[in-house]
């Protein structure tokens, strides 16, 4: 085989992918403009009916709320904050075997068992009330998952535990990755902690908490489905209902697949917005060129 | 000296990381009654039998089985797909070259569940809804742009004169592959295929939505959550949890240094 042939051996990979991934991400759109009831029922083109049902439906308003809120909390307090959690950790402070093997913990964890180690600790009887009650704050207490007004930042609250250290885990390694004589210099010079930290250490890593935000972002913004599955299943009411969610339950509960679709073209929609108000708010001078 | 701020958000954090899980574990040794009168103290008595009840109940024993097998035929075949063509990447430089590693640097960023719908469609129209065998075949599809981009950085790595004298020596290129690239890139392979046998057993919603909840074919972290009813025993629940996490701790636990660094890996090339 000549050197020039050799792009080939690309061939089975660039196939599979295009029809295990590429092909479906397709076909959502195609399903998006069909009446079907459920994955036994014959469709039928019903072209842009579906949209209009999508958009005059409270349930999809209280969805992209839901999402809005979701990414809009989540991302900005968890970014910032594993920035901070992972600079420190590279200082390797005392303690830091405990505490990087703590922050990695949730790395290696799935969602469903995230799921059910907070099934336990947000249920009436379950661990978050149990110390509510040992402090004397029993009038705090509250049935998390299913109180209308505690179910979405319970979630919320998951997302954040999961995503905070192990984002910190990642900052780290790339601030090892560094040059530390530069940190060094710059607290030599008499800068604080905390201005070698966003001054200096942070523009050396900019594109990389730009890369960081937006997995984060993607992540939180698609993957919430299975998490809201295992807890609140979208409720009480849609009070915890996000995009995501909407997706699988039009589908799968609700057994309507064109609208499920549609809020799945939106999701995509939302997904490629979000990107590029990251990709303009991280901006550098450099790439400006 | 008053402790600095970093100091106590960072440790801050780690309580707020470490309760769950020490909850998690006292509570699958206790009663419903007692995780709720002394959440976080240590058992009266060690229910040890709550293991057993959530071993039989959620039948996690098959569960185990069904997961090592999909996870494992899915990273042979990951890898028996990346390989090559990370070779072919690594040793090429055109444009065409440079379009493939642009479509799998896209494809990155599809979060996949983005497409869950189809794929079960898709896995309806072959034939393979309900099936293990689907799964095997499409967790390296969703793997491959990453774990490629990561093998062809490795590989390049493999200086070109080494490759170039090889060559001259009559060396065809699944000699060169198997005896000086893989070789050379062997611990970009371990990266890759530790990080995505993490992300295989730990697959939830297309194992749930497609091989389903069947006792013979269903994963273990399909398994887990049938043990939630409305009368759930909290106790066996963790109790289930804890078996489920288990080998991963345990492979964790024995690979420490390499996990990490396979993990950070995956997330740095963006």
């Amino acid at each position: 085989m000549p050197r020039s042939r050799l792009l080939w051996l690309t061939v089975p990979s660039l196939l599979w992918f295009a029809v295990f991934s590429v092909g479906p991400l397709v076909a959502m759109f195609a399903i998006a403009t069909l009446k079907w009831k459920g994955l036994l029922y014959e469709p039928a083109y019903i072209g842009l009916g579906n949209v209009t049902k999508v958009l005059a439906d409270p349930a999809f308003h209280a969805a992209v709320r839901n999402s809005l809120i979701q990414v809009a909390v989540a991302i900005p307090v968890m970014i910032p904050l594993a920035f901070m959690l992972g600079y420190h950790l590279n200082t390797r402070p005392r303690g830091y075997r405990v505490l990087s093997v703590l922050y990695f913990s949730p790395g290696l964890i799935s969602i469903s068992t995230t799921g059910m180690i907070f099934y336990g600790v947000l249920s009436p009887n379950g661990g978050v009330n149990g110390l509510l009650g040992a402090v004397g704050l029993d009038s705090l207490a509250t049935a998390w998952l299913a109180d209308p007004a505690t179910a979405l930042p319970a979630l919320i609250a998951v997302d954040l535990w999961r995503g905070v250290g192990w984002t910190a885990v990642l900052f780290a390694a790339r601030l090892a990755s560094l040059d530390g004589e530069v940190l060094e210099a710059a607290q030599i010079d008499g800068a604080g902690r905390f201005r070698t930290m966003w001054r200096v250490a942070f523009p050396m890593v900019k594109d990389y908490v730009r890369t960081l935000t937006m997995l984060q972002f993607l992540w939180t913004l698609f993957t919430s489905a299975a998490l809201i599955l295992l807890l609140t299943k979208g409720g009480p009411g849609t009070s915890s209902t996000t995009l995501s969610y909407l997706v699988y339950a039009k589908a799968f509960s609700q057994r309507d697949l064109g609208y499920s679709q549609v809020v799945g073209v939106v999701l995509l929609l939302v997904g490629v917005t979000g990107m590029f108000l990251i990709r303009a708010l991280f901006r550098t001078k450099e790439e400006s060129r | 000296m008053k402790p600095r701020f970093a100091t106590v958000l960072s440790w801050l954090y780690a309580l707020i990381l470490a309760v769950p899980l020490y909850y998690l574990a006292v509570s699958a040794l206790k009663t419903n009654i007692e995780i709720f009168t002394e959440p976080f103290a240590l058992p009266a008595t060690w229910l040890w039998h709550n293991f057993a009840t959530a071993w039989e109940t959620a039948r996690l024993g098959p569960a185990l089985l069904n997961s090592v097998l999909v996870s494992g035929v899915a990273i042979v075949l990951t890898l028996a797909l990346a390989v090559p063509a990370a070779y072919a990447l690594a040793r090429t430089d055109n444009r065409l070259a440079r379009v493939v590693t642009g479509t799998f640097s896209a494809g990155f960023l599809i979060p996949p569940f983005a497409a869950l719908i189809p794929t079960v469609v898709l896995a309806i129209e072959l034939g393979l809804y309900g099936t293990r065998e689907f799964q095997m075949l499409f967790l390296p599809a969703s793997a491959l742009p990453l774990s490629v981009l990561l093998l062809t950085q490795f590989m390049l790595t493999v200086p070109p004169a080494l490759a170039e004298s090889a060559a001259m020596e009559g060396a065809g290129h699944w000699t060169l592959l198997t005896r000086v690239y893989v070789p050379i890139a062997m611990p970009g392979v371990v990266s890759v295929a530790i990080l995505q046998l993490l992300t295989f057993w730990n697959e939830y919603l297309f194992a749930l939505t497609i091989t389903g909840t069947a006792p013979d074919v269903r994963t273990v972290q399909v398994a887990l959550p049938t043990l939630l009813s409305d009368a759930t025993d909290l106790g066996v629940l963790a109790a289930g949890t804890v078996l489920t996490v288990l080998p991963v701790y345990v492979a964790y636990a024995l690979l420490n240094r390499r996990m990490q660094e396979a993990l950070t890996a995956g997330a740095v090339k963006g």
